[in-house]
């Protein structure tokens, strides 16, 4: 019932193009309050945190969201941030992924069980997964841009024959920076390909050394859609290698990152041109940002 | 909302603004239109001006130290043991172990009232405040060459200037408003000659950039004076009439020829003709320094060589001429005026001169020191070596802000009792014995002298936090318990005491300061105030010309980069008001040492590596940014962050003069941090 | 009164009018302080309205420079949350400029996904706007299409017709007021409306004749042509331009107390590196030239893409809070007309 709920809305949600807003529901800035309920160290400064809203009223908020969607969460006194939500709406509880970047997210990474969080959101578009039904996907991410499309790979692999082909390349410094490890064996078992490489070899890794593209080359995708997440020199890498093989501009889909206030297209901090990457985004495809990252 | 007319807090400049208050809250800032120096303009510090106000850090209660912790006190509590204590070590080890440090943040009343506390009630004259470590060079120099150390002319005269020489100044970040005045004037069609080691904005954008060696000021002076000579472009009937000295000056400037200048300096001789040519040949010109100027050990001699240079060329006493002593703080000025400096009275008059000691013992009904106090820097030596016992500080942070942290620490915690007063805990109230919460700029009356001499009227726009009180009133209430008389209603009535004091200030009242206040000397009710000084004649008759000379540079090969330090547009001082502005402290949150690309490749550092400095006083660690705004061989650190403090390097060099501590010149070295 | 649409209030009227509307709203008007207008409570007295329209314009009674978002109170791990509610608000003598700026900005902090701190400010506050009959130094309103008369947007509006005012409803909260206080009221003359249209054809005139003459389309394509790193190394950083602007509403959330305490909201402006800057040091709009470059696109191509209206009112206060000496429409010569 849940998971029926949830696919309409992010099918619904997600992937729109630019110009419209995801809703007309005004904003109070006022957070609601979630509990932490467990906590998952990813790497040595990423852990992955579930939540669980507090009050009944709010527990729409954990499955009413799209993968490629993100939450502004609070820590009360030191401030709030965007959080790209690292779950599929298919499966409960929301969980974010939070690396340690400023005190905000010093401040998330604090937190204990039992602790509470705000939650605003969720915000932004996320990843047109309506219209990438019955395509074949790419996803391809670098460093902690993982997250995001780990909330995608989970939604496919929840409803996975209603895709094509479906191929996860993904690139890290070195091999104690890779998210979800547990996670690959079920991915694959869901046949998702799935390519691992990391920027530098060290005595425990004994899979691929090299850039992200270098894994497109051995996996030879087939044209489709394809999502994209990380270091925006690496997005451009694969964005111009994925040309090349034949996927097309507006069927590449590029999650983006900026400094956000509001999420809700007021505050200016996260504009891209004309573009608020909050509402607007954070999703874009190639055509729309290509020339902007 | 209310709007309240007052002056902003943070620089010389002295900008009029508007607080807007909302519920008893201060919600935002804007510019006075018609106020002289900020013409409905301000600097991005100014519109934030009171943004740090309500912050929750702020000191609201008394704090004593019981035990080796900090406690809630009451006022009564903590002002009686002050007393109590300061009665006692006078007692004990007379009174000359007792001194007072002002604040330049301050009111003039606090600032004179703190003075008279030291003078009257203590019986020292251990009294100084920050400008010891900013202009005390210029009070001397200043004061010797033309008998003031004051800004000669108001700000705005310098829309009429024809040259303006800026030197040791980064004035769009350290006085935004005054290179707004100076980037008007070139707009017009002045000729602008910075003489700045760095790169900086002022320095881009001048018609001529001069880039001396740390150090050589007096030199790349001297050469454009001797220039200036030969080009025949002096003003003979100026120097004729109205000063005196001229030939001896002329007989050793003729030493610095272009060639030796460009030896000493690094200044192409090319430019520095050029410099001289544009000088010489303006028909007003100004100079404009700050504490690139006189932070050095040589700090007097550079001041006193650039006063050579206004009056040789004549650019004295009219309008769009002048020397410019740019102030750091708001109420620098003030403070000095007010006395709160170990040698003189209010209005300078000096405590060693009999008939003005007599004047003041009249006026406060008590005896009063004879002998010159302790300057700044020479308190923290005093204090080390066990001599002076008890202290209170009004606001200032000498933790970060005095050359050599770890002395200032080992001097400060020898003291027997150290009270501050403050309105943000601070590295320095972290080892007193008793804190007192005071009120912000915002929350007090009072006035504030600015650069340009202009004394005008700070208000108060909300309440002090908690028991915060006005820091004029926790002065009049020690001088009530150490036996003066203090019953002051107002702090307008304790300008009416100035006022009578004061010669300069004998015409000011709270009555007759409006939007744009009155310059000093204002000695009459019925005397308009004097914006620009020394127009007929000097207060010391003639004008004096000094033949300095450039002293020895002191080089090491175990050091061999230089280190200046300052400020950033961002942040203000120790960082105290502006790191706790939000848009402020995200402008530049921390701190890093600016290395020349060059010098960068050579030790082998990138932008964002970790870099140790070292100097024979101190070291530290702190982040390296490349920028070509600093010449090879010079680096530079903003002393602003506690985490980085850039005085854990300085030395305690001062000039003999002034007692200015060399600041602006530390041989240092540098490598990748571990 | 019904049937009409104008009426007269004798100039000796105004501020016993004020004074019962004060009565049951805070009135802000331009008031001296220390001898200068500027928008606050008017506590009776006299008004500054023969003045320059104030500095800081009366947008920040709808989007304050600062303000409490909501406070926050932990109690054994748990948050309450209080917010404080709109207060009733008249503001008196707001220009069509600031005006037009207030439809500007209700179609940003108004429409899609609407702030309700916006919102509420909004409908508690009544709007007595004031023609501009004299307009200042260095305005444009009547280039950029909104001035020096109003045209909709308030709920009365105030023309000076010398011997007093001409005032016009322009919402039933408007029509309210007549009615209420009627006594104050006579129906206009035929001639004053007239009267109106003359001094506004006469004011219009002199804006183009001394200020700046600028077309905002012209503005537009022309701003590719302006040297940006030119412009950038003469800026200040001051951000007077954007902190004085009615239109911008650049804002950045913080939060201040532990464990209880406040989130703040308060202006900012995107002409600091810090407003873009992200976390990991990296900044879309790393130098100063690119900023303002933004600043002028913002206004004068994404704002009117989304608005449908222009993101400049012509008030001309950024040129008179530039700093930097940076003629701020000398940039665009080539499109003065």
């Amino acid at each position: 019932m849940k998971m029926d709920r949830s696919k309409k809305e992010a099918d619904a949600n997600g992937g729109t193009k630019i110009g419209r807003a995801a809703g007309a529901k005004p904003e109070s800035y006022l957070p609601i309050q979630a509990e932490v309920v467990d906590i998952d160290v990813e790497s040595s400064n990423t852990y992955l945190l579930s939540l669980r809203p507090m009050d009944e009223e709010d527990e729409l908020v954990a499955v009413n969201y799209s993968p490629g969607q993100f939450l502004m969460v609070s820590v009360f006194g030191l401030g709030e941030c965007p959080i790209s939500i690292a779950s599929s709406p298919t499966r409960e509880p929301l969980q974010i992924c939070v690396r340690e970047a400023g005190k905000i997210t010093q401040g998330i990474m604090a937190a204990r069980v039992g602790d509470v969080l705000g939650i605003r959101g969720p915000f932004g578009n996320g990843f047109p997964v309506g219209s990438m039904r019955g395509k074949n996907v790419l996803i391809a991410g670098g460093g902690s841009g993982f997250a995001t499309l780990r909330s995608l790979i989970n939604y496919i692999a929840d409803d996975r024959r209603d895709f094509r082909d479906v191929t996860v390349v993904y690139g890290v410094r070195t091999s104690q920076d890779l998210y979800f490890t547990s996670e690959y064996g079920s991915w694959q078992a869901a046949k998702i390909e799935v390519g691992i490489t990391v920027d530098m070899m060290d005595a425990s890794w004994k899979g691929n050394v090299g850039l992200v593209t270098s894994l497109l080359a051995d996996l030879d995708p087939v044209p489709g859609t394809a999502a994209l997440c990380g270091p925006p020199m690496m997005i451009r890498a694969v964005a111009r290698d994925l040309l090349g093989r034949g996927f097309i501009e507006p069927e590449i889909y590029i999650s983006l990152e900026r400094h956000m206030k509001c999420g809700v297209g007021k505050c200016e901090h996260c504009t891209m041109g004309r573009y608020h990457v909050c509402t607007n985004g954070p999703i874009f495809s190639y055509d729309v940002v290509g020339d902007l990252i | 909302m209310e709007k309240i007319a007052t002056i902003c807090v943070y620089c010389g400049c002295g900008c009029g603004l508007f607080l807007h208050v909302e519920d008893g809250r201060i919600v935002g800032a804007s510019p006075s239109p018609a106020h002289p120096v900020s013409r409905g303009r301000l600097c991005v510090k100014g519109w934030l001006a009171a943004d740090f106000v309500h912050h929750p850090d702020r000191l609201k209660t008394p704090l004593v130290r019981k035990g080796g912790r900090m406690v809630r006190g009451s006022w009564d509590e903590v002002l009686s043991l002050t007393a109590r204590r300061f009665k006692e070590i006078r007692e004990e080890s007379g009174p000359d172990a007792l001194a007072v440090l002002t604040s330049a943040k301050g009111t003039n009343e606090e600032n004179y009232l703190l003075a008279k506390l030291a003078r009257a009630a203590l019986k020292t004259n251990n009294v100084d405040h920050v400008a010891r470590l900013c202009h005390a060079p210029s009070v001397a120099g200043l004061g010797f060459a033309l008998g003031s150390g004051g800004m000669t002319n108001p700000i705005r005269s310098l829309l009429s200037s024809g040259a303006i020489l800026v030197t040791g100044s980064n004035t769009t970040e350290q006085h935004p408003l005054v290179a707004a005045h100076i980037l008007e004037a070139q707009s017009r069609g002045a000729t602008l000659i910075v003489v700045d080691p760095r790169r900086t904005q002022m320095a881009q954008l001048a018609d001529i950039h001069l880039a001396p060696r740390l150090g050589t000021d007096v030199s790349w002076t001297n050469g454009i004076l001797n220039l200036i000579i030969d080009l025949g472009l002096v003003d003979e009937d100026f120097i004729i009439k109205r000063t005196e000295g001229f030939s001896a000056l002329k007989d050793l400037v003729v030493q610095y020829t272009p060639v030796e200048v460009e030896r000493i300096t690094g200044i192409p001789s090319g430019d520095l003709e050029k410099a001289a040519v544009a000088f010489g040949e303006a028909d007003r010109a100004a100079v404009v320094y700050a504490m690139g100027t006189t932070q050095h050990s040589c700090g007097t001699d550079n001041v006193l060589a650039l006063a050579n240079l206004v009056l040789a060329t004549g650019n004295v006493g009219r309008d769009g001429t002048g020397i410019y002593p740019l102030r750091g703080h708001q109420n620098v000025q003030g403070a000095c005026d007010m006395g709160a400096l170990p040698s003189v009275y209010p209005g300078y008059q000096k405590v060693e001169d009999p008939a003005a000691r007599e004047r003041m013992e009249a006026a406060w009904g008590t005896d009063l020191p004879a002998e010159p106090g302790l300057t700044a820097v020479e308190m923290m030596e005093a204090a080390e070596e066990g001599r002076l016992k008890g202290v209170y500080i009004s606001g200032e942070n000498p933790m970060i802000s005095y050359p050599d942290r770890d002395q200032v620490m080992r001097a400060l915690s020898s003291l027997e009792f150290l009270a501050v007063a403050d309105i943000f805990p601070t590295e320095t109230t972290a080892l007193a014995d008793v804190v007192l919460p005071v009120a912000s700029f915002a929350e007090k009356d009072g006035t504030f002298t600015s650069t340009e001499r202009r004394v005008q009227r700070v208000r108060r726009a909300a309440s002090p936090p908690g028991e915060a009180r006005p820091e004029v009133e926790v002065a009049a209430d020690l001088l009530r318990r150490l036996g003066v008389d203090a019953d002051y209603a107002s702090p307008e009535e304790v300008m009416a005491e100035i006022s009578s004091v004061t010669p300069s200030y004998g015409g000011i009242s709270y009555q007759r300061l409006g939007i744009s206040g009155l310059s000093w000397p204002c000695p009459s009710r019925d005397h308009p105030g004097t914006e620009i000084l020394h127009q007929g004649s000097f207060p010391i008759g003639r004008g004096r010309f000094s033949a300095v000379e450039q002293q020895e540079l002191a080089e090491d090969l175990d050091y061999p980069l230089l280190l200046t330090t300052g400020r950033s547009l961002f942040h203000f001082h120790t960082g105290t008001m502006t790191r706790r502005t939000h848009l402020l402290d995200r402008e530049r949150p921390k701190a890093a040492v600016d290395i020349n690309p060059a010098d960068a490749a050579a030790l082998g550092v990138r932008s964002g590596t970790m870099v140790v400095v070292e100097s024979a006083t101190g070291s530290l660690e702190i982040e390296a940014r490349l920028t070509e705004e600093v010449p090879v061989g010079t680096v530079y650190i903003p002393f602003h962050f506690a985490e980085a403090p850039a005085n854990q390097l300085t030395a305690r060099t001062l000039d003999p003069t002034s007692k200015i501590p060399g600041l602006k010149r530390t041989p240092v070295r540098i490598r990748r941090a571990e | 009164m019904t049937g009409t649409s104008a009426f007269f209030l004798r100039r000796e009227d105004l501020v016993p009018l004020l004074e019962e509307l004060a009565e049951t709203l805070e009135v802000v008007a331009p008031v001296l302080v220390e001898g200068e207008a500027a928008f606050a409570t008017w506590r009776g007295g006299a008004l500054a309205l023969d003045c320059e329209n104030p500095l800081a314009s009366p947008m920040e009674f709808f989007l304050p420079k600062k303000e409490v978002l909501f406070r926050y109170v932990q109690y054994s791990g748990r948050y309450t949350f209080s917010e404080d509610p709109p207060r009733a608000r008249l503001i008196f003598g707001m220009r069509p400029c600031d005006l037009q700026a207030l439809k500007v900005i209700d179609g940003i902090f108004g429409a899609d996904l609407p702030d309700l701190p916006y919102a509420g400010r909004r409908r508690s506050t009544i709007i007595v706007a004031l023609n501009c009959t004299s307009p200042g130094e260095g305005c444009f309103c009547r280039s950029m299409g909104s001035g020096p008369g109003a045209e909709g947007g308030y709920d009365l509006l105030l023309t000076d017709l010398g011997r007093g005012y001409l005032v016009e409803p322009g919402s039933p909260a408007g029509v309210y007021i007549l009615r209420a206080h009627q006594r104050h009221f006579e129906e206009a003359d035929p001639e004053d409306l007239r009267e109106k249209e003359r001094l506004l054809a006469l004011a219009g005139e002199e804006i183009i004749k001394r200020g700046p003459s600028l077309n905002p389309e012209k503005i537009r394509e022309a701003i590719d042509g302006v040297d940006w790193e030119e412009a950038g190394r003469r800026c200040l950083a001051c951000g007077g331009c954007s902190l004085v602007c009615p239109v911008c509403h650049c804002f950045s959330v913080l939060d201040q107390g532990v464990p209880d305490g406040e989130r703040l909201r308060c202006r900012d402006t995107c002409i600091l590196s810090g407003f873009s800057r992200m976390t990991s040091g990296a900044n879309p709009r790393p130098a100063l030239g690119e900023r303002l470059r933004h600043w002028y696109l913002d206004k004068f191509v994404y704002i009117p893409e989304k608005t449908g209206l222009f993101g400049c009112v012509g008030c001309g206060r950024c040129s008179r809070v530039c700093l930097g000496e940076v003629d701020r429409w000398s940039l665009f010569k080539e499109a003065a007309e």
